[in-house]
């Protein structure tokens, strides 16, 4: 039944990495004259997808390009995708805070500690348990994978209140650190999942060598298999930031205190009563997403790589 | 170096029948010896558990004059080379052969001149800096083998390590680890599923089936003295041909079998080590069934339709050449197939010189003084 | 699990089986140890305390009301029995209809997973063949994945702009009428609705990308030369070899999509009177806004019965399709 599960979060790695061996069929190489239809057909292809590439991209270009324009120049009701006077005031206002309303630093240094924090915190405990939970057999272990699989379908609404009620009596409510245990744990059922699914991709052999050349579980664990799933660990470490990182619904119930939020309850600010100052919010957006898009792209690499290639069979 | 005793060892998991039933087995200092069976067999566990990869359930196993069923791999200074390298793919090959040296704290001239060696052995010193997965799969059994090489331990265990190699390699690995056995001295527990691979390599050899062992020996003894009709099955290649028969004696220390039932029945009269052997014992009563067994190259063609006793008939189903030999594939009486042989029907091994094809009748001449007979309810043999 | 029981069963030698069984398996437990730990405290605590509120009346107005029998803290509200769910299914609020909530979720869940997949399904073909320009078209299809939730709900909030929003300058450059997204209910979910596929679109197209080239292309060439037509490959052949991935992605997404709640929450925040709501972010306003602990619970708990009734009757046809193969 828990066997279903470790597919899911595999499909995309594992799947990608085999593509690469047969990638489509229809042409082959040097195939000699297109005929028309065919040339049509491509033409067809690649207008859908222009098309849609465009779609999906453009909110992202708007945003960009609205960034740069005054707020009287957005609030103009003509189409102009480019800024007529382009104006760096947004983003001065954001990082200078000149009417101390909005302290974007404290939101981003928060976002960016818990972030890290819970990044370094849910990889070191998810690791050793993945590992557990694909490479022993023990008591309970159905248990667990079991559990974890049920967790995945906890909607955050209905955690929401005991832990708000936990974090009340603690007296960690208002502190955007306290977030940290929540996502590290949030995030652990598929960081666990996805790790085992790293972990299971190294051959059992390799385990088996490091036994016999003079190594311990700790040593099998620490010196043969963790650096063979680097890039598992990439990916997991990513899945913690941007958990942390994008987390709303927690951190808009816990924090309150102006300069303790998080980038995500902190840009609400910029949306008022009456009203919204798309300039200041537009360019804080952009530069609240810069981190992640840059981190999305080196953890994209990773995806694909596979370390173990060579060791096992051809 | 050391001697292996395996006594009264089961392995079990769960409540399903034991994978391994009370082995009892001694392998000597110095020998290199083979355990071969069909997949499945327990061969592997039992390697694995002198390795201590695998929980022995009962019974007790020595290396030397230390009990190790409870000792950590890592303690019982063995070296093994896996049937898929298992080389670590983030460490160059002279880390692969070194690791084990470092984790014993070796110094670091005498690992670096180990490796080196070792290297030299193999003829794989261009490569120490490459990583595993930029050398071929020939070169990545050699540093394997290597990586056991280094060592200097009490025993070398060798899963299947020539089951990724293309028939010509392997061929050539198989000489080489009997090189690095006489070079080293040192007892070597090889597992293959291979009967060639064990009859060339090994010193003695262990046929396991269904987790018990059939019969240990020296190659020779098993092929000319198969315990039983799985070994006799399972030694030789093309596999022995089996007939059910009847025995019938015809007084005077003469004996006659009948191959195959009504129509199709044919003669066959004992003589020499077979007659003797068969008529000498109480188990060759007249009109016993037997289970005979005969080795292709036992057959010879008969041109004559001579019929008297030497011979037996059949038609040919399939001819195949193989330059210094042919293999006939032929449909004979009373053919018997036991589960352990590779092949379905009878086959005979025939002079490349004769011609014979497909749907002729054919008669062969049976070398009857080499005959093997199996009791059909034992199956064990009977000579 | 059967080797263990078993070899803890054997009475002979039992202790030493056990001490046996325990050195062989204490890493395994020791490297558990901090997963269970941290999952019991902040999930499955959490999850009871959750259960047992939305039987009270816990509530912002009864303070110090959660009691903790560790630390020896007596709880101040009372338990009510089932009124909490009463509540939820009767509709009793006057202010909102309940029922609307149940079918506005219910139309969220349908039409993401629907467009999701179709458009997913789509793009996955066409970038399933060779061609030019695919390494580009691959990546500017991520870029919604890699945006923050809430970036994405704030861009398509400006996009949606009643006075000078994009769309309905566009809409007026068609010379149509412009649509009032934050006052109109139907618009307003449609807006949601619009954002989320937007974000979602390339988890599924890259998935299910993934599904397709993991089928083998042997099969496409076999087909061919059967003189299966383009049509027939993709009816015989990779629809129904896409279906193990599809019905799981399916599956993901919807649970994804059903908890969902930045989106909504910073696009219309529910509105215009709750019209485009789902039980996710209702329950949120139940319970943080108007502090009503219990009830908030409640609705909680319905959310994950109703998730895992889905689960189940999913992972049964899940497993059923697995047969075919």
């Amino acid at each position: 039944m828990s066997q279903a599960r470790p597919e899911t979060a595999n499909t995309s790695t594992s799947r990608l990495a085999q593509a690469k061996g047969t990638l489509s069929l229809s042409q082959k190489p040097g195939a000699p004259k297109r005929s028309t239809r065919a040339i049509v057909g491509s033409i067809a292809t690649h207008a859908v997808l222009i098309v849609t590439c465009l779609v999906l991209v453009f909110p992202i270009l708007w945003v960009i390009f609205s960034s740069f324009k005054s707020n009287a120049e957005i609030q103009n009701t003509t189409i102009e995708l480019l800024p007529q006077h382009p104006t760096f005031q947004n983003y001065i206002n954001i990082l200078t805070d000149p009417t101390h309303q909005f302290p974007f630093w404290s939101w981003a240094t928060n976002s960016l500690g818990v972030a890290l924090i819970t990044m370094i915190i849910g990889v070191s405990i998810a690791l050793p348990g993945a590992y557990a939970l694909s490479r022993y057999e023990f008591l309970g272990k159905q248990g667990v994978l079991l559990s974890f699989l049920i967790t995945q379908m906890f909607p955050g609404a209905l955690l929401l209140v005991p832990l708000y009620r936990l974090f009340t009596d603690l007296g960690l409510l208002g502190h955007p650190y306290a977030l940290v245990i929540a996502y590290a744990t949030t995030s652990l059922p598929f960081s666990v999942y996805m790790m085992k699914n790293f972990f299971d991709a190294v051959p059992r052999e390799l385990d088996q060598a490091g036994l016999v050349d003079g190594l311990g579980p700790f040593g099998v664990f620490w010196r043969i298999v963790t650096p063979l799933t680097i890039p598992g660990i990439a990916v997991v470490a990513f899945f913690n930031f941007m958990n942390a990182w994008n987390e709303f619904l927690l951190a808009r119930a816990f924090l309150t205190d102006n300069t303790s939020l998080t980038l995500p309850v902190g840009l609400q600010s910029f949306v008022f009563a009456f009203g919204v100052d798309w300039g200041r919010l537009t360019a804080a957006s952009l530069l609240v997403t810069i981190p992640v898009f840059i981190l999305f792209v080196w953890a994209q690499r990773y995806l694909i790589t596979g370390l173990t290639g060579g060791s096992v069979k051809g | 170096m050391a001697d292996v005793r395996f006594e009264h060892v089961y392995k079990r998991y769960g409540d399903n029948p034991p994978v391994i039933t009370d082995l009892n087995l001694k392998v000597a200092d110095h020998e290199f010896l083979v355990l071969v069976g069909p997949s499945g067999c327990g061969k592997s566990t039992a390697l694995r558990m002198i390795a201590g990869l695998e929980e022995i359930s009962e019974g007790e196993l020595f290396i030397g004059e230390r009990l190790v069923n409870e000792v950590a791999p890592k303690d019982r200074d063995i070296a093994m080379v896996f049937q898929n390298y298992a080389l670590y793919p983030h460490m160059t090959v002279f880390d692969n052969m070194a690791f084990a040296l470092k984790l014993r704290h070796t110094s670091h001239e005498e690992m670096q001149q180990r490796v080196e060696r070792a290297a030299q052995m193999l003829g794989i010193t261009p490569y120490l800096k490459r990583k595993p997965r930029e050398l071929s799969g020939g070169q990545r059994q050699r540093v394997a083998l290597g990586r056991a090489l280094v060592r200097d331990p009490q025993v070398y265990l060798l899963d299947e390590p020539l089951s990724n190699l293309d028939a010509k390699l392997r061929v050539q690995t198989r000489a080489e680890i009997s090189r690095l056995h006489q070079a080293t001295g040192t007892t070597f527990v090889y597992v293959t599923h291979d009967q060639v691979e064990a009859m060339t390599m090994g010193d003695r050899i262990a046929v396991l089936n269904a987790g018990i062992i059939q019969q240990l020996g020296t190659p020779q003894d098993l092929y000319d003295h198969p315990a039983n009709l799985f070994v006799a099955g399972f030694i030789g290649s093309p596999s022995m041909d089996f007939f059910e028969v009847t025995l019938h004696r015809a007084g005077d220390g003469q004996a006659d079998i009948v191959i195959g039932k009504g129509d199709e029945a044919q003669r066959l009269t004992l003589t020499g080590k077979a007659a003797e052997i068969v008529t000498g014992q109480a188990a060759g009563a007249d009109g016993r069934p037997l289970i005979a067994g005969i080795r292709p190259e036992d057959f010879s063609l008969d041109g004559a339709q001579s019929g008297n006793g030497t011979t037996i008939s059949g038609v040919v189903d399939v001819v195949e050449h193989l330059g210094n030999e042919q293999l006939i594939y032929v449909r004979l009486p009373g053919a018997y197939v036991p589960e352990s042989t590779e092949t379905k029907g009878s086959t005979a091994r025939l002079d490349p010189s004769v011609r014979v094809s497909p749907g002729e009748r054919i008669n062969l001449r049976v070398e009857t003084g080499n005959l093997h007979f199996f009791d059909p309810s034992t199956t064990n043999s009977l000579i | 699990m059967a080797t263990v029981s078993a070899t803890l069963n054997s009475p002979p030698a039992g202790r030493r089986r056990i001490l046996r069984y325990l050195r062989s398996k204490w890493f395994a437990y020791a490297c558990i140890a901090p997963i269970m730990l941290a999952t019991t405290v902040l999930i499955y605590y959490p999850l009871v305390v959750g259960i047992y509120y939305s039987f009270t009346n816990a509530s912002g107005t009864n303070p110090n009301n959660v009691g903790i029998p560790i630390l020896n803290i007596p709880a101040t509200f009372k338990f009510i029995g089932l009124k909490n769910y009463i509540d939820v299914f009767a509709n009793t609020d006057p202010t909102v209809d309940v029922r609307q909530i149940f079918v506005q979720t219910l139309e969220w869940i349908i039409f993401n997973a629907v467009f999701h997949f179709v458009i997913g399904l789509g793009l996955a073909l066409l970038l399933n063949r060779r061609m030019r320009f695919r390494g580009i078209y691959r990546a500017l299809l991520i870029v919604p994945w890699a945006t923050p939730q809430f970036v994405a709900a704030f861009g398509w909030r400006f996009l949606f702009n009643g006075d000078y929003g994009f769309i309905n300058l566009l809409l007026e450059q068609l010379h149509l009428a412009p649509i009032d997204w934050a006052g109109q209910p139907s618009a307003a979910m449609a807006a949601v609705i619009i954002c989320n596929v937007w974000l979602g679109i390339p988890f599924m197209t890259i998935t299910l990308l993934g599904g397709l080239q993991s089928i083998p292309g042997e099969l496409y060439e076999v087909a061919e030369l059967d003189g299966a037509s383009w049509f027939q490959r993709f009816w015989y052949l990779t629809l129904p070899l896409l279906r193990p991935t599809a019905v799981l992605v399916t599956m993901l997404d919807v649970i994804w999509t059903f908890n969902v709640f930045a989106i909504i929450f910073l696009i219309t925040g529910g509105g215009p009177y709750h019209r485009s709501d789902t039980l996710v972010t209702y329950a949120f306003q139940v319970a943080i806004t108007n502090q009503k602990f219990g009830l908030g619970a409640a609705y909680g708990v319905v959310i994950l019965l109703i998730l895992v009734v889905f689960v189940m009757i999913y992972s049964r046809l899940l497993r059923a399709n697995e047969q075919v193969y």
